[in-house]
């Protein structure tokens, strides 16, 4: 598939559309129609840029908010599940659950407890991935068979 | 020193394994749980020995906006050498790989662009013989 610059340059903004938090969010149709793609190509087009298709891109969104919030602020699960744009609490904690594999409470409960000195919370779940290094395995900074008959050459 | 390893922000994991292995074809070389990421790293079957490419998990804000603004000016974050730009562009885009840059000369290379699914765009580069 290739995109003309004017198609990628419509779905890049159909992503920002999609990321705003509002309190009725615009349905799948309605962004395609705002970005003037038609729904069929609009849902094809962006899955292929973006690797998810335009629902399951906010989904994702909100419940990595909902984690950043949960772990964060001062906030009420409630709070959180208004904030992200759920309206039911009911159907955000089963969303929350299916995605993160424990339920909003229990995640918050959980993350809280790693925060024990200022600045953990950036280093525990958000690591630059090069600072994961210093927690593998010593087998992994081993060379391979191959490199190491290399080296005796 | 040596340039062993470098490593490119992917949006999520698992499907940035299954990308740069089974639609670009490199293979994993580690992949090790590491709290609530894992150390992912592949290689290419045609240079094994060569970097290391660590896909790692976008998951500072910072970085999401850098990787998500670069994205939308249509910058790519890395670069890889063919040896057949046509025959690479046609093998990708059978996969349903979508680029943004059909291969395109420009001075001493043949470039095109396409995006990984997880959040970069991507150039290829085949130097003029």
């Amino acid at each position: 598939m290739l995109l003309r610059h004017d198609g990628f340059r419509r779905l890049c903004l159909a992503r920002d559309l999609l990321r705003e938090g509002r309190e009725r969010p615009l349905s799948i149709t309605d962004v395609s129609r705002e970005v003037g793609i038609s729904p069929f190509h609009f849902i094809r087009q962006f899955e292929a840029l973006f690797g998810v298709t335009p629902h399951q891109f906010r989904i994702d969104t909100r419940i990595e908010l909902a984690k950043h919030l949960l772990a964060a602020g001062q906030h009420s699960v409630t709070d959180v599940c208004m904030e992200v744009g759920c309206s039911s609490l009911g159907s955000f904690s089963a969303l929350f659950t299916s995605r993160v594999g424990e339920s909003p409470s229990m995640y918050r409960k959980r993350v809280r407890t790693m925060i024990h000195v200022p600045h953990g919370y950036a280093r525990e779940l958000t690591p630059g991935c090069l600072s994961l290094m210093g927690r593998l395995p010593t087998s992994a900074f081993r060379p391979s068979q191959f490199s190491r008959s290399i080296t005796r050459l | 020193m040596r340039i062993k390893l470098t490593s490119i922000m992917v949006d999520d994991q698992e499907r940035a394994l299954r990308f740069y292995t089974e639609t670009l074809g490199f293979e994993k070389k580690h992949d090790i749980p590491v709290g609530e990421y894992r150390w992912i790293t592949v290689t290419s079957p045609d240079g094994p020995n060569d970097l290391e490419l660590a896909l790692e998990p976008n998951a500072n804000p910072a970085g999401k906006a850098f990787q998500s603004a670069m994205f939308a000016q249509g910058i790519p974050l890395a670069a890889f050498e063919v040896a057949d730009i046509a025959a690479e562009f046609s093998r990708l885009s059978a996969k349903g790989v979508a680029f943004t840059k059909a291969p395109t000369a420009a001075g001493p290379v043949t470039l095109a662009v396409f995006a990984d699914t997880c959040g970069n765009l991507i150039q290829l580069y085949q130097p003029k013989t």
